[in-house]
Order: structure tokens, then sequence, then C-alpha cells
């Protein structure tokens, strides 16, 4: 046994590389209670201080810096510190906090546009450099059809990484803290010489360049660790070492990667065995397990990308998603909650509230009391976690996986997903009715068929219609996405984190809908009110009549909620008749970010009585004010959404005032808690929980300097509110509030 | 065939976490005997509610709450006032009760100790009983109601020795000083079947309610009781108690 590895139990993980095997052989679960947490030492408060500081001023100026120079990678820049002599975690993405890179392999444009944005000019350098090199985007509108192309005018399909990085990749940066990147060297050169005896197909031939690629990058970030004066060849020693050698992996994704998540996966109950060695052996007491948990969020609270001002409409407020995957429960058993999982809760005490990093706790009925009471005053006091079922997840994905981006669950260092956005179904039904035109450009998208009749809408010829051009939708959806993702493969393939992937990794290939619950309400209109058609002096149906009454998604009624979840299955269905790129494996997601008002915008008018451009809901929410039997009514609607036919997640967002949960603190914390074991025990498989009064809100609209840190979970995500613009403001103010007089 | 009883159901609200122990699914009964000058739900005085259902068809749709139930949670029947539909109650809390629902009861106490009634008042699992005024003189004033039934269906409770929660609004100008609350703190201290005495602050959302009905609102220009009073007076409430 290596020196490093003093005092861990030994296992399978000693001759291979299993992380997994690791962490079960060694955890502590920890049942008790938060009362051992200890605050910000004087150190913590010194950097919070700065912290906010910078904070304050890039939200000033909208962005602190960009290094216009050059180009972002492992090795580009000098090393950089919040402050050098308190840093206890070091790395930055650039030379200096909150500088950001310009990062073109992903689209020189959407770089360009970025820079103008913020009043800086991309160097003629950079621009030279481009001039020879073909990116991302080039690849992909090489190949983009006529059809691809009109889709994505019309935003039938938007938000595809087509012009930034995909994101959603997890590196298991655990493998570098337990093993160091010699081993993890000497086993991809194994394999790429394994790969090397096949014959030279040309999926062959592709990853042995890809393994070339991934050896260049991991010899790069030993180098990026020496120039902080880390060794990162070798093992971590003791927990310090050992969160270190892990963010040095993050760090150097995010230098190389700008894609729209980075998250960091599933590390505390494996860096809890680090702290329970340290503390045991007395090198470590409670105070400075916090501190440097503190310092690496400090650092996860700093991460940045250079976007423009269209990809802040789609996800709002500058997010990075650097997620973090918390609880669970082991396949034998025992919850997998620990105590740095305590840890990294509290510091939203320690740092104050805050969008990033974006924790997630996995729900499990089984988990420690004492864990749930916390996370529930966390949520409570903060607004800043959100809640996925481990109970439905551990089935599909063992106890070794974590969350990327929102709700996108991947086995770590196993999986990887080809991120692909969006599709808006509410817009498929009104092509239906449009004979495949778009129904704002009057253009033909899908296949000409059938304009319907004005008069009073049928609606089995509706929905004959509609499936027609479902089928039409998933096919052009797959071939997209398989262009997409052929391309990032090609020109912006992440080298280090596929580095700390198995060679042979799991594809998953993320499909998602928007406008759940607009079709879900416009076919129930449809099926139970009467629907009158209204044309348009180009001769297409625009508006509708809709008389009398109908069942809505949002309160329990298996009406209208087995139409949601029929969407939801058929559309899945379809999906799977298209082959995907490297046979990755279809997966669902009912999560719109903050789109759902972009998507909105784009989308006429609707059968359920929603009007051109306004809002959709978020993720897999019922529309606005159309819940009447109140919040547990709209959580039973969105738990019969089968997570088996979206294992890419469920996004649900949950307002709540503070009066309407409880009459005081601890009240409050009992009725959230078994708020969430009535919604996750029926399958359900996320939840976004705000606690707050809508009034506040208002407030910081109309005054930010307010509440300069005001954190509110969105679709998904948490989100300084203060970085929404107007409309998604106004939007989530408008959102159902469950509140009671 | 009989034509199954059906409910008169003003409204129903699936997440209501104040009145009662844990979560509670409320469901607000049509009708009311009082009239009470801070009523913040006079569209449930009379006529018809929007749903008819029977007790087995609400007694189903309450089921599928029962996941968010836990060990304290359950049903709070509430209203206008339960009692003047009891049949009906009685009916829901014993199909409740097969399914293993707690169920709580919230009413003013003035419906006239009927054999239905009574029945209906021992089955709920919890009654939260609404102590309006400390006499008889404030009951006829400004509730239009009968203070001696309302004591009577205290001394039923105590008799059955039910568990029993009694709220009280406080009204700025009506009931809020320390000699009045001393009033009331005299009549409940006499009940040993009362667990827990809550003082509710008097609030105007519910002004909008006679606006849009078009009757007069007597409590217009009447401001809402400040959380801080609230406090002040429940401390003061509690003291005259000692241990409940």
């Amino acid at each position: 046994m290596r020196d490093e590895w003093q005092g861990f139990r030994e296992g399978k993980w000693c001759d291979s590389i299993d992380v997994r095997d690791f962490i079960v052989a060694n955890y502590t679960p920890y049942e008790g209670d938060a009362s051992f947490l200890k605050g910000a030492t004087d150190r913590t408060k010194k950097i919070s201080v700065k912290l906010n500081a910078l904070l304050a001023e890039e939200a000033k100026k909208g962005v602190l810096d960009v290094d216009t120079e050059n180009v972002s990678s492992i090795l580009t820049y000098a090393p950089g510190y919040v402050d050098k002599d308190l840093d206890i975690i070091v790395g930055l993405q650039t030379d200096a906090p909150l500088k950001r890179a310009v990062n073109p392999f992903a689209g020189i444009r959407m770089c360009e546009k970025a820079c103008d944005a913020y009043g800086y000019k991309m160097s003629d350098k950079v621009r030279t450099e481009f001039k020879y090199r073909t990116t991302h985007n080039d690849g992909v509108f090489r190949v983009y059809t006529e059809e691809m192309r009109a889709a994505r005018h019309v935003g039938v399909i938007t938000g595809l990484p087509d012009a930034y990085a995909r994101g959603r990749i997890i590196g298991d940066y655990r493998r570098i803290a337990l093993y160091g990147m010699d081993y993890l060297i000497e086993c991809k050169k194994r394999d790429k010489r394994e790969y090397g005896m096949k014959d030279m197909s040309e999926e062959n031939i592709r990853q042995l360049e890809e393994l070339s690629k991934q050896l260049d990058f991991m010899e790069q970030l030993k180098t990026m660790a020496a120039q902080y004066g880390c060794d990162i060849s070798r093992p971590a020693r003791n927990a310090k070492e050992a969160v270190q050698w892990l963010y040095f992996g993050y760090l150097g994704a995010v230098k190389e990667q700008n894609g729209a998540a980075n998250s960091i996966g599933r590390i505390t109950t494996f860096l809890d065995i680090y702290f329970e060695r340290d503390i045991k052996a007395g090198l470590l007491d409670e105070s400075a397990a916090q501190e440097i948990i503190d310092d690496l969020v400090v650092k996860l609270r700093l991460v940045r990308h250079l976007r423009t001002p269209e990809y802040n409409d789609l996800f709002a407020g500058d997010p990075t998603w650097v997620t973090t995957s918390e609880g669970g429960v082991c396949e034998d058993g025992r919850p997998m909650v620990t105590k740095t999982s305590f840890r990294i809760l509290q510091t939203l005490y320690n740092l104050g509230s805050s969008a990033e990093p974006n924790i997630t706790v996995l729900w499990a009925q089984t988990l420690p009391q004492g864990f749930k009471d916390f996370c529930a005053k966390v949520s409570i006091d903060t607004d800043s976690i959100q809640y996925e079922n481990d109970d439905v997840m551990r089935p599909a994905y063992g106890d070794d996986y974590a969350i990327a981006c929102c709700v996108s669950a991947m086995k770590v260092g196993k999986q990887m997903q080809f991120f692909g956005a969006r599709c808006n179904l509410a817009k498929v039904l009104l092509m239906a009715l449009n004979g495949g035109k778009d129904e704002i450009y009057g253009i033909q998208v899908a296949p000409e068929g059938q304009i319907f009749d004005e008069g009073v809408l049928d609606y089995h010829k509706v929905l004959e219609a509609y499936k027609q051009y479902m089928s039409w939708m998933a096919k052009l959806y797959v071939n997209t996405l398989n262009v997409i993702h052929y391309m990032h493969d090609k020109y912006a393939y992440e080298r280090l984190m596929m580095s700390l992937h198995d060679t042979d990794v799991d594809r998953l290939m993320a499909f998602g809908i928007c406008g759940l619950s607009v079709l879900a309400d416009s076919l129930s209109a449809i099926k139970y009110a009467k629907v009158t058609a209204i044309k348009d002096e180009r001769g297409l149906i625009t508006d509708f009549k809709t008389e009398g009454d109908f069942p809505k998604y949002g309160n329990d009624d298996d009406r209208v909620d087995s139409i949601a979840k029929w969407i939801v299955e058929s559309f899945f269905e379809e999906l799977k008749k298209t082959p995907t790129y490297r046979n990755a494996k279809h997966t669902l997601s009912i999560l719109t970010i903050t789109s759902n008002v972009v998507y909105g915008k784009k989308t006429g008018s609707t059968p359920d009585g929603r009007k051109r451009g306004e809002p959709f809901a978020p993720g897999a929410n019922p529309m606005h004010g159309r819940d009447c039997e109140g919040a547990l009514a709209s959580l039973n609607s969105v738990a019969k959404l089968p997570y088996s036919c979206c294992r890419d997640g469920i996004s649900n967002t949950f307002s709540i005032t503070p009066d309407t949960l409880g009459e005081n603190d601890a009240d409050r914390v009992n009725k959230l808690t078994a708020m969430l074991d009535g919604y996750f025990i029926q399958d359900a498989h996320h939840l976004n929980v705000n606690v707050l009064n809508r009034q506040k809100l208002i407030d910081a609209m109309n005054d930010p300097t307010l509440y300069p840190n005001l954190t509110i979970r969105v679709s998904g995500y948490a989100v300084n509110f203060n970085k929404l613009n107007k409309n998604q403001q106004q939007e989530v103010i408008n959102r159902t509030f469950h509140e009671k007089f | 065939m009989d034509t199954p009883r059906r409910g008169n159901i003003h409204s129903v609200e699936s997440l209501a976490a104040l009145d009662g122990k844990g979560i509670r699914y409320e469901v607000f009964f049509m009708g009311c005997p009082f009239r009470c000058a801070y009523c913040h739900n006079p569209d449930t005085w009379e006529g018809e509610g929007a749903m008819h259902p029977t007790a087995e068809e609400l007694a189903v749709k309450i089921a599928r709450y029962k996941p968010y139930f836990g060990k304290e949670g359950g049903v709070t029947l509430s209203g206008g006032e339960v009692l003047t539909q009891s049949a009906f109650a009685c009916e829901l809390i014993d199909l409740l009760h097969e399914k293993g629902i707690n169920v709580a009861l919230d009413t003013c106490g003035g419906a006239p100790l009927s054999g239905e009634v009574k029945r209906t008042l021992s089955s709920a699992d919890m009654i939260i009983l609404d102590l309006k005024f400390y006499d008889e003189n404030g009951y006829k004033r400004y509730c239009r109601g009968d203070f001696n039934a309302v004591m009577n269906t205290l001394g039923f409770l105590e008799e059955r020795d039910a568990y029993v929660w009694i709220r009280t609004v406080v009204v700025p100008g009506i009931n809020d000083s320390e000699e009045e609350i001393a009033k009331y703190a005299e009549i409940v201290k006499k009940y040993s079947c009362v667990k827990r005495w809550q003082l509710l602050a008097f609030h105007t959302m519910g002004f909008a309610k006679y606006e849009k009905m078009g009757i007069p609102n007597p409590l217009e220009g009447t401001p809402a009781l400040s959380k801080d009073r609230l406090e002040q007076l429940q401390r003061f409430a509690d003291e005259r108690l000692g241990e409940l």
C-alpha cells in the first residue's frame, strides 16, 4: 500500500481506478445534527470581505476584466490568487480573480460579441490564430441542412450547443487526489497501447487520437499544479491536499472548457474520508476542516466564463453550474451523508448565500433526520439549494453518480453526456395545425401538410396531426444533435475532463422538452372545452377562442395529468427511433433553465389561453395561476411524470412564503421535510425550494441595492435575483407563490 | 337507490400548514350561522360552493395527499362552519379514519348540540375552537352568535376529554387590550381539554372579498394588528394561563 494511503481500508481500489470502491470501504456516515459545525474563522472573514468587494465591483461593471490577448488553456496564465498569503486552496482561471478568459474553440463569433458587449475588443493575435483554425461552430454549420437551420431559426429547437461549448461533462476529479496523476497517466498509456493493437477502424483511430489529446493535457495539468508549488504526480497526503488536488483537476477543466455547465461532481463523501483521517490523527480540528471547505467554495464562487447578452437570455444570471451532489444512500443501505456534507452547506452561512456552487441534495427517505432538518433550515434561510430524489436515481445510476448542470445524473467517470438543450413542443402543436408552417415567421419549416380549417378543433384530428409532426420533430432533433456532437468531439474535445473518465465511457444523449404545461393544457382545452381556431390574413391559425372550463395541469387531475404523461412518453419513444452519434443512450429532460421566457416570446398564442409572447412555465411546472388547489396538488401533478422516460431530469420549482409554510422556524423545518418526503416518495424527481415573500422580490426589482445577495432558485439552478433582466424578474414574481391568508 | 349525500364545499387547499399540526389538507365548507365582523371568508357564509362531492369522492381525493402527512399531519375541516353540514362531515371523518388519516375540525362552536353535532365533535381527532369573545354581549354585537352555545360546546368537549386548541382573533379597537385578554384567559383556564390557546392577528386581506361581493364591510378602515403587538399579547396570554 502506498504511503499516502496509510490508515485507509484496502480494497479493489488499490489495484485499479475505482473511486467508488474506495469510498464505500472507507467513509463514515454521520447520523447526527448540525451542532458540531463551526462558523467562519478570522481568515475566512477577511477573504469573505475581499470576495464580496470583488463581486460588488463586478456587478457594477458587468464583467470585472477580460484578458483579450490570450486564448484560454491550462497553461496560458501565470498563477493567480485571491490573497497569496491567506489562500488555503490555490488556483484561479486566469491570473486575477474574476478576470475572464477568451475561449473561442467552440465558436469565435460568440467570443467577439461577448468582448464587444462589455466594451472590450478581442486582440488581433487571437483573431489571427483562429483564422487558420476550425471551431466547433464552423464545423456544425458546414453540415447543418436547410431544415435544421430553419428549425433553429424559428426557435422550435433552441439553445443548442452549436456556438458555445456543450458542458455537462463531469471529470472524476477525485481520481487525482486518490491516485496522483502519474498513475492515471500510466493507465491511459496502457489503454492507448491496447487500442493500438486493434484494427484501425475510424472509431478506433478517433479513440486513439482522443487518448493522445488526453495524455497531453494530463501532463499539462501537472505543470499547472507545479506552478502553484504542488506536486500532483503523487496522491494527496492529507485533507488539504486532497481538496487542492481535486480542485486543480476542476480548475484545469474550466480553463480548457467554457461549457454551459461545468459541474464538480460528488466530492464531499470522498473528501470526508481524508478529513476524518486528519481529525483522528489530531492534524485538524473542526474549525480548520471547515476553513478548508470554505476556501474551496470561495474558489468555486469565482468561476466565470465570457458570455454574450443573448446567451444570458437563455441562461440568466451568469451561471456556471458548479453543481455538487450531497447525501444519497449507498447501495449497501448506509446513508452517504458525512460531516463534510454538512460543512459544504455551512458555507452558505460562513460566506453568505450564493447561487454557486449549485448545491444539490440527493434526497432519500432513509437519510438521517438531522441532515434532512439541516437541509430544510438552509433552504428556508438561503433559498440556495435544490433537491433530487436519490431513491429514483440510484436504481438507474448506482450510488456514485453526480448531477451535472441542474438535473442530469451520470455515473462519475463512467458516463458522459451529449447535452441537447430542448425543443419546443408547444410550438410543434401550432405547426401541426398550420401544416408545418411556423406561426410567427409564416415560413414552411416542417413537411407541408393540411392547414386546419377555422372553427372548432376536433381533439382526435388535432392529436393525429400532432403525432405526425412530433415524429418529424424527434427525428430532426436527434440528427441535429448528432451533427453538433460529432463536431464538438472533433474541434472542441474535452481533453482534460475525458482523461478523468474511463477510456470506454458510456455516452448519454440528453434531449429536452419545453412547453410541457402549455401543450398539456392546450390539448386538455381542445378535448374538454370548446376551442375555436382563428386564422390571420396569411391564412395561418394564430389565435384561439376557448369557451368553457377544462382540467388544468397542476391540480392533481388525472384527466390532464395523463395527457402530460403521454406527451413525454410518446416523445421519448419517437426520439429512440433515430440512432445517435457514438451509440449514445437517449435520455430526456423537462427543464428550461430561464429559457421559458425566451421560448414564450417565440411562440404564438396557444389553445390554453396563453397569448403570443407570454412566458411558458419553467421546467415541468404547471402554468402560473392555473393551480387552484394549492401547492401539494401542483406537486402531485408533477410527480406523475415518469422518471423512467425522463432520465435526464424533471425540474420543478416551488416558491412559498414563510408564513404559509409554518408558524416559526422549527415548525417550517418540520413541514418542509415532511413535504419533501411526501413528494419524493411518489417517485418525483426534482424540487427547487424558495421560501420568501413576493414583496421582497418586488422591492429587490425596484432597488437592487437592497438585497445584493438575494438568491433564488429557478428551474434547476440558483441565481442572484439582481442578475436577471426585468422580464425574467417579472416572470419570477408572477409565478405562483403559494401563500395563504 | 338512495342518492348519496353531497357536501357543499367552497374550496380545498392542499397545503395548509397553519391550521393544526403538521401538513394539513384543508376543506372549506359552505355555510355559517355567525356573521363575525372580522370574518375574512365572507364568501363562505351562504350559497353554493364550487364543489359538491360525495364524502367518498372527497376522501379519495384527500387520500392522494397521505404521503405528505407524516406522523402529525392530516386533514383540517374548516369553513364556513363545518357543523352546518355535520352529517356530511361525520361521514367524511369516518371515511378518512378508515384510510388512517387524522382529522382536525375547525369550528366556531356555535351549533346547537344535536346528536349529530355531538357525534361529529367526538369523532374528530382534534378540535380547533374559535373563541371569539368572552361574553354574551361580544358575541351578540360582533358575531350575531350565541355565547352560551359556545360554552356548551366547550363543556361537551371537556366532558369527552377531547384534544382542543382555542384560537382568538385579536382586532384593534375591539379586543386588543390586556384587560380583555385577561377575561378570555379566565374562561380558557377552566378547561383542561384545551392544550393550546393561540391569538391570531386581524388582517385586512379579506377586505377585497367584501368589495367583490358588494356587501358592507363592518370593519372598513380598521388597521391590521401588528406582529409585535400580537407577540406581546400572546406572551401576556401565556402568562395568564401558566402551563396549560
